[in-house]
């Protein structure tokens, strides 16, 4: 008797839990999240020319000359930013396949630096950040190689 | 070597985390210890409607085995639960990706994961489960264990005091967990989550074209930002994605990153200060604070003193730094989120990691922790009190024999899970079928997995690949076992204590720092020696091996 009381009590508190933990909390999370901050609920979404292009925080498939290229191995498999370095590299290769100056992209990168610890810690860029720049301020080099 | 920017990140983390989680202690003392609040009339109604609605008796004392049996009853009905819903989630609703049921071996393994607090995971999320799976199966056992942890970890801490004469109520304390602790601050920490950049949505995943010209990717989505909150609360560590806390959806930023190691830390720091308040001498408490950080802190500026570069496996916005911090805190609390590829570190980071896993106490998961300090504060007292030829007191209680086998069988539960699964491992070759090698690194592989199952930790290097038979049933037996045996052994020592005659203290002192560098040595001592063959064969000769190819290799012309 106490053994099918103890049960009985387990799977009722198990079926409370579940609601309330596992259905309510998350619904409210939800609704919460979608009426007072719709941008970053939605998964933080870039628009262009009116429609989304895919989320600022996951890396895009850049492979034209003409744009910065994202790096292909780390541990999230998306991850957005590059190091300074990297897109330091990367320079040259975008200014000979576009035509940009140098010190112009240069600038950009600088413009666009954010670090790892706020204020210092190793410099690094978001690559969609700078290409989107760069679409923007060079519509005619860039119109064949966008959506 | 350690750098301006290590020391920036643990000042800022374990200050702020620190300074919280003493004013949470005192919250929790008035939560667990039966004084009456403000806010009870708020939360008591809802109570007692919980109470009411699941038959359960939360006024009743408990002794040790009907303690456990509720809570081992209520933690096997919610994992029968959970795995119906993993095999069925194909017929249940949110499931607008018509994702299939798990198979019963990966879904056996994610429920005794998740009911444990281990959180190992041998699927992708985002590919794997349901909106559903994620709400009513993962977090769902997220909010549970933690609350048992939490449970658990009290009741010790109550019986050691004795002042209430018994270790409580499982409902009691189960309940409270939840309604007063854990829901209210994943609430804050979830809306934090939000606006630092996590989705919360059931909106379905899509393709979207990106800015290239025929590029694609899918846009994820889902209760992202309320899964984590729980996750790194309640020292879970099963993320969304596969990737776990690498993945931007689940960590964007910097900011989110520490925020997260904070909510790592913050209950299990907290609880340490609660057992001083409980026990009326914050000084004891603060034994158990120190002792436990310096272990964490020591390991800290082992995994700093190799410098890990943004390279393969680490996100460029956490940076090496953070994300040495991350894995030396999320195995030292036994979390076992990851925001790097543990692949990506130098062994010696990995070896730190170890040691976290296997003392459990340092600071230790939501709860279980304290109880695994209060375990090696016996030893220790123990084999003091042989040495000096003392009878061996706590709290001015006298340890009897009966504590100290009980206390012994709780820490070589832990050993004998890990040994004989790994050894049994290579024995029959299951190793060869998830891809890893007889040498020195799958050695390590192997040996991590089993002793993150047995911690109830939850980091691994397997991952996905870990998902056959052989690794899903037996790490789904080492993460039960790792978790409700030392909890069964610990309430029956705290249950007898709760009773005990107290005198004032004749042996030796345990709130003063001295006791500190006696407790930690002893931590270390007791712990190393037990693996230590088995870190040789692993973390250590990977590091030698790394050695004699780079530094050796210039040097002496290996």
């Amino acid at each position: 008797m106490t053994r099918l009381k103890s049960v009985s009590g387990a799977v009722r508190m198990t079926v409370i839990s579940l609601i309330i933990c596992g259905m309510i909390f998350p619904l409210v999370m939800t609704g919460i999240g979608q009426v007072a901050m719709p941008w970053q609920s939605n998964g933080s979404q870039v628009y262009f020319d009116g429609k989304s292009i895919g989320s600022e925080l996951i890396s895009q498939n850049f492979s034209e000359p003409v744009f910065f290229h994202p790096r292909n191995d780390s541990a999230s498999g998306v991850d957005p930013d590059i190091t300074m370095a990297d897109a330091m590299s990367q320079v040259p290769r975008i200014h000979n396949a576009t035509g940009i100056p140098e010190a112009f992209l240069n600038a950009t990168l600088i413009k666009y630096t954010q670090r790892t610890l706020f204020f210092f810690g190793t410099p690094y860029i978001n690559v969609l950040d700078v290409n989107l720049y760069l679409v923007e301020e060079f519509p005619a080099v860039y119109s064949q190689y966008i959506q | 070597m350690l750098t301006l920017e290590d020391l920036f990140v643990v000042v800022l983390v374990w200050g702020i985390v620190i300074i919280c989680a003493w004013f949470l202690s005192k919250y929790l003392f008035f939560v667990f210890m039966g004084a009456r609040n403000r806010l009870d009339r708020l939360f008591l109604p809802i109570e007692n409607l919980i109470y009411w609605l699941g038959g359960v008796d939360s006024s009743r004392k408990m002794g040790w085995k009907e303690y456990f049996k509720a809570l081992f009853y209520l933690n096997a009905a919610q994992a029968i639960i959970a795995f119906f819903i993993l095999m069925f989630q194909q017929s249940l609703p949110l499931n607008p990706m018509h994702y299939p049921g798990m198979s019963w071996s990966l879904a056996l393994n994610t429920v005794l994961s998740f009911s444990s607090n281990t959180n190992l995971q041998h699927y992708n999320g985002e590919t794997t489960l349901s909106y559903l799976s994620q709400m009513s199966a993962i977090q769902f056992l997220q909010f549970t264990s933690a609350a048992t942890g939490l449970a658990a970890g009290v009741a010790v801490i109550r019986g050691f005091a004795g002042k209430a004469k018994t270790i409580g109520n499982f409902y009691y304390d189960y309940v409270r967990s939840l309604t007063r602790v854990l829901l209210p601050l994943a609430f804050i920490a979830a809306i934090v989550l939000i606006a630092l950049g996590v989705p919360q949505s059931i909106g379905g995943y899509s393709s979207v074209p990106t800015l290239q010209r025929g590029a694609y990717e899918i846009l994820y989505n889902g209760p992202i930002a309320s899964l984590v909150s729980i996750m790194q609360l309640g020292t879970n560590g099963g993320g969304y994605f596969g990737a776990n806390s690498a993945y931007p959806l689940q960590n964007p930023t910097q900011l989110s990153n520490l925020f997260e190691i904070g909510l790592m830390m913050f209950i299990p720091t907290a609880i340490l200060f609660l057992f001083g308040r409980t026990v009326g001498d914050n000084r004891e408490g603060r034994t158990l604070f120190l002792s436990a950080y310096a272990i964490y802190g020591i390991d800290l500026v082992i995994a700093f003193l190799s410098t890990t570069n943004i390279a393969q496996g680490i996100e460029v916005r956490f940076g090496g730094v953070t994300s040495a911090f991350w894995t030396v805190t999320t195995t030292a609390f036994t979390t076992g989120s990851l925001n790097a590829s543990l692949g990506a570190f130098n062994p010696i980071v990995i070896l730190t990691a170890f040691f976290g896993m296997l003392i459990q106490g340092a600071p230790g998961g939501i709860g279980i922790g304290a109880m695994y300090l209060i375990m090696y504060v016996i030893v220790t007292i123990f084999l003091v009190g042989l040495m000096a030829g003392r009878t061996p007191e706590y709290l001015g209680i006298k340890i009897e024999g009966r504590d100290v086998k009980l206390a012994i069988a709780a820490f070589l539960t832990h050993p004998i899970i890990i040994l004989i699964p790994t050894v049994l491992a290579f024995a029959i070759g299951a190793e060869k079928a998830v891809g890893v090698t007889s040498n020195s690194t799958g050695f390590t592989t192997i040996f991590y997995e089993f002793t993150s199952a047995a911690a109830n930790n939850g980091s691994d290097f397997l991952g996905a690949a870990g998902n056959t038979v052989f690794f899903n049933v037996a790490t789904g037996i080492v993460m039960w076992l790792g978790r409700y045996l030392p909890i069964l052994f610990l309430l029956a020592i705290a249950d007898s204590v709760a009773v005990r005659k107290r005198s004032p203290s004749q042996g030796l002192k345990t709130g003063n720092i001295s006791f500190v560098v006696i407790l930690v040595v002893s931590i270390f001592i007791l712990t190393v020696l037990t693996f230590f063959p088995f870190l040789v064969l692993g973390p250590v000769l990977q590091f030698l091996q790394g050695f004699n190819t780079s530094v050796g290799g210039v040097i002496f012309g290996f």
